[in-house]
């Protein structure tokens, strides 16, 4: 007999989602949980699972494991897609069959936002669907064109070999939203270098993520879930010629309009259509010029993905397209809870925190907003998570092992801050937030190892204004001196 | 403060034996008692490197020398004995690291400081041993770090793969290890193999923050980033048979694992809580010091109790974590190796604490007293038939561990009747690094970041580029010369020697 009735249900199968269904069914083995994906699922590589039937023999008691549906057996997982959601009935109907909750988490993400949407040489490149897509272009590509400024333009400029790249910014710096123009300088010589081949047998630090479930099924555009960290490890993503990197920046431009190859050629002289050397697509930028390349990636960000919510309930959005929630995860509509892309944070945050729609915050906020709704069935209290005391993120561009934490770029600071600077060329860049003497945050460049030190400051609001910038003299071991 | 000269500061410095020199009252305001500093000929010139730069103004401001900070703990009330700086001794937040310093429980006078314990309270080392030789693990050494870092979340903003929830950590900070025991986390062995059985008594929950338990909660279990580490190590070289014997190291090349962590973001809360609660005491109070890092508290006031029942409890999380460690690493290798930890004779062989406060008997001048004893960045070091050692470790002294820098060679020393009687039974934890303006290069080679950073308003201040460590060695008290030294001056006794083979680290 099928299941229609869930205490818990969870729409949206990637880390937001899969965290917060993981989470709840931690803490309720016993309560009956529902995850709707419209996708194949996220999980967690991990060598954990396999920990578990060794510790059974030791008589400890393990917590179950990630692969949600071979250990989870209160979840139950469906792969299909919402059409309507009734809040007030707490019913969710899909193509297939309606389902009535307790409470419910959404955490659909977000659509990628596509520069021009009906040309097929324009690629949104979002989540792992597309990035297949990209692999299968880039083989034949000599030249293509990345739009945006964000972490997957970042990352991917850096990745792609063997094939000519415009990266078009509508900043005066690259990487904007993560580092700040001090950082891009350190960083843009390694886009002349040869990309750095990555060394297979090292050991990864961080839990790593694929998919899980079935193959895709063509539900439709904008289902999949969202790129985790590391995602184009192990991809190829090299293209036709034989160089390593060679990638020239516009900036301060947008896209003024993208054509295909013949409804550019009219646009044009005899003469000039003469000369011109023949791509598929030419993307004209709005400081006039024109490039033609095989194709365009479009990394350009996401809009929260609330279209079949907003249909039939009366949801709070914010401005950027997100569903409000509160300092409890919880959207204006009761039993509602929403997390990762597709939610707005609308508490007073923290003075070192802020939003930003990454996986890392995708997953706190899954296992928070299940907590949240947890201690609200059982009555009880809760306190928010730390995470939300301090942003803190952990990537790699270029190579470099990249570290945000807090107000790393004075966001919010307005001018009332001072910075402290130590860079070494090629090998590290360092730079300091302080106001009234305490640190606020810090962009990590390198291998630093001051990650673990200028975290426990940040949080410990210490003065530090008597060190100065001795503070990050290297012939201080500044490290040692906190412990 | 008073500026010298650096002959003018020489006067106040002694060479009392070819490794430990004795700091005489009046070197800074207010010594109550003498300081001592133990150096070898390398160590020495650090040290009197340090103190020559600071006198010429080419210091570093809000950094003070180590001799200066040793000087400024003697001038403590209520220290007994000397204030006795180990030969890994460096700049440390009020305190040096490497600094130890008794006080009398028995005068009202005496004090307890925070800054005498460090942020990082209970920081640490455990070593597991395993029966595991190198060439058992050399071939599959990259595998045998990835299970580590699999069941070891690293960095920062980590998480853990233990769960734990907030009452589970209350229970935690109150029992230490007896909770990881009750929680199928630990054998009992474990506990008998840890200074203080792994769990102070006089902790108290409600003497940790609300804000110190937050920051806790999220990283049990997780090695964080910096010098914390997991490093698998073999076996070097014994020095002293007998010793390694009843530790269970028969021969070289056996397999052991070396954990360096500690409390973590909780104990600088704990700290940070304490030294915030105690600067406005000591106006109450009366209490003068010569460094405002020094902030302290009369040990029997409120204030002062508050602290060490609150640093106590940040202790047995300390605890708690290295031995969770533990069992991650005991299901690491189990898995690696496919058999049991039990097999493998994954034993814990000792824990150390190198940051904390302790109430111990010691003899002063004939007389038994009971001291509350700070070590930072110093380790306890019993010696033979001490009842507070366990019972494998009667004949031996209790073994010291000590961790070098991640990536360096780590020894286990034995504990000294003389120790205790120069040290109060204490010794060094590890390497250290000496302030040095030596070759620092000015390089102005990043002009165009300065450039592209600029912003109108915005003060930009800019340190030197980092020096890659080659190029200045002669700033580094390694601990080889450190633990040589310690030996030398009869204060603890080398046993086994050890290098990594691999290291776990955020």
């Amino acid at each position: 007999m099928m299941e229609h009735e869930f205490k818990y249900a969870v729409i949206g199968g990637g880390i937001a989602g899969v965290t917060c269904v993981e989470q709840l069914s931690a803490l309720c083995p016993d309560d009956k949980i529902l995850l709707i994906t419209a996708s194949s699922v996220v999980k967690a590589i991990t060598n954990i699972s396999k920990v578990t039937s060794i510790l059974e023999d030791f008589c400890v008691v393990e917590k179950p494991s990630v692969y949600i549906s071979e250990n989870c057996p209160n979840v139950t997982v469906k792969q299909t897609r919402v059409t309507n959601l009734q809040a007030q009935k707490h019913k969710i109907i899909t193509d297939e069959d309606e389902y009535e909750y307790g409470k419910l988490c959404v955490c659909m993400g977000g659509t990628p936002n596509i520069i021009s949407k009906n040309c097929s040489y324009v690629l949104g490149i979002r989540d792992t669907e597309s990035v297949q897509e990209f692999q299968k272009r880039i083989a034949n590509a000599q030249r293509i064109m990345i739009i945006g400024n964000g972490g997957i333009a970042t990352e991917l400029v850096y990745e792609v070999e063997d094939c000519e790249v415009i990266w078009a910014i509508k900043d005066k710096s690259i990487s904007k939203s993560f580092i700040d123009a001090g950082a891009a300088e350190f960083l843009l010589p390694q886009l002349s270098q040869d990309k750095q081949s990555s060394t297979g047998s090292a050991p990864t630090k961080r839990r790593k993520y694929t998919i899980d479930g079935n193959k895709f099924r063509d539900i439709g555009h904008g289902t999949g879930t969202a790129l985790g960290p590391d995602w184009s490890e192990g991809l190829l993503l090299k293209g036709l010629d034989k160089i390593s990197h060679n990638v020239k920046i516009e900036y301060n431009v947008e896209v003024e309009a993208v054509m295909e190859k013949d409804e550019y050629r009219i646009t044009l002289t005899d003469a000039e259509q003469d000369a011109l050397s023949v791509w598929p697509v030419y993307v004209k930028l709005t400081n006039g010029t024109v490039y033609g390349c095989d194709f365009v990636v479009s990394a350009t960000g996401v809009t929260p993905n609330t279209e079949t919510l907003l249909k039939n309930n009366k949801f709070e959005v914010a401005e950027d397209g997100g569903l409000k929630v509160n300092d409890k995860m919880q959207t204006n509509i009761l039993d509602v809870y929403a997390a990762g892309d597709i939610c707005s944070a609308f508490w007073n945050p923290s003075p070192t925190w802020f939003q930003m729609r990454l996986w890392s915050q995708a997953r706190q906020m899954g296992s928070y907003a299940a907590k949240s709704m947890v201690s609200h069935t059982r009555n009880q209290d809760i306190l928010m998570d730390f995470c939300f005391e301090m942003f803190a993120h952990v990537t790699r561009f270029f190579n470099y092992k990249v570290v945000l934490l807090g107000r790393y770029n004075a966001q919010g600071l307005s001018t009332n801050y001072e910075l402290l600077l130590r860079v070494t060329k090629g090998k590290e860049y360092v730079k300091v937030v302080l106001k009234g003497g305490q640190m606020q945050g810090a962009i990590l460049i390198g291998e630093t190892d001051l990650e673990e030190t200028f975290e426990n400051l940040i949080l410990n609001k210490m003065d530090l204004s008597q060190y100065g910038e001795d503070l990050l003299d290297p012939n201080i071991d500044i490290e040692d001196y906190f412990d | 403060m008073v500026i010298r000269t650096y002959n003018e500061e020489q006067q106040y410095l002694e060479k009392i034996s070819s490794c430990a020199w004795k700091i005489k009252k009046g070197f800074v305001p207010n010594m109550k008692v003498e300081g001592v500093f133990y150096a070898n000929d390398a160590l020495e010139k650090l040290m009197f490197d340090e103190l020559k730069n600071s006198c010429h103004s080419q210091g570093f401001g809000g950094f003070l020398p180590g001799m200066k900070q040793i000087a400024n703990v003697a001038a403590l009330p209520g220290i007994i004995g000397k204030s006795v700086g180990l030969p890994d001794v460096h700049a440390g937040y009020g305190f040096a690291i490497g600094n130890m310093a008794a006080f009398d429980m028995g005068d009202p006078k005496a004090i307890v400081s925070p800054g005498g314990v460090g942020f990082d309270i209970n920081c640490g080392v455990r070593l597991l041993r395993t029966n595991l030789s190198e060439k058992d693990v050399s071939p599959v050494k990259e595998q045998l770090a990835q299970s580590l870092f699999d069941h070891i979340p690293v960095g920062v903003g980590s998480k853990g793969v233990i769960p734990m929830t907030a009452k589970d950590l209350e229970e935690a900070l109150e029992m230490g290890m007896d909770w990881s025991l009750r929680e199928g986390y630990a054998w009992a062995e474990d506990k008998e193999h840890c200074e203080e059985y792994g769990r102070m008594l006089q902790a108290d929950p409600a003497k940790v923050s609300m804000r110190a338990k937050k920051r806790g909660l999220p990283q049990l279990g997780t090695l964080g980033a910096g010098n914390h580490y997991v490093e698998i190590q073999v076996v070097d070289e014994i020095y002293n048979k007998f010793a390694a014997n009843k530790m269970g190291i028969e021969h070289k090349g056996q397999v052991c694992v070396m954990i360096h962590s500690g409390s973590r973001g909780l104990g600088h809360q704990v700290a940070t809580d304490a030294l915030v609660a105690m600067e406005k005491a000591m106006k109450r109070d009366k209490i003068e010091v010569n460094d405002r890092q020094l902030a302290c508290a009369h040990i029997r006031s409120q204030e002062g109790q508050d602290y060490l029942k609150g640093m106590a409890g940040a202790a047995n999380y300390a605890w708690v974590n290295r031995t969770s460690m533990t069992f991650l690493t005991r299901q690491a290798f189990a898995k690696m190796f496919h058999s049991t930890p039990d097999d493998l004779d994954m034993h814990v062989i000792y824990d150390v604490s190198h940051n904390i406060a302790k109430v111990e008997e010691h003899f002063v001048e004939g007389k038994q007293r009971t001291l509350l004893l700070h070590r930072k960045g110093s380790t306890r070091a019993f010696p033979p038939h001490h009842p507070l050692i366990p019972v494998d470790y009667q004949l031996t002294g209790q073994p010291v561990l000590i961790g070098g820098t991640m990536g360096t060679c780590s020894y286990i020393l034995t504990g000294t009747e003389r120790g205790m009687l120069e040290t109060f039974g204490s010794t060094c934890h590890g390497a250290g690094r000496a302030l040095s303006r030596a070759k620092s290069r000015r390089n102005l080679d990043y002009t165009d970041v300065l450039d592209a950073l600029a912003e109108k308003g915005i003060s930009i201040r800019v340190a030197s580029p980092k020096l890659v460590m080659e190029e200045a060695p002669q700033s580094y008290k390694n601990v080889t010369d450190v633990v040589d030294t310690c030996h030398a001056a009869g204060i603890s006794e080398k046993a086994i020697k050890l290098r990594p083979i691999a290291v776990i680290k955020g």
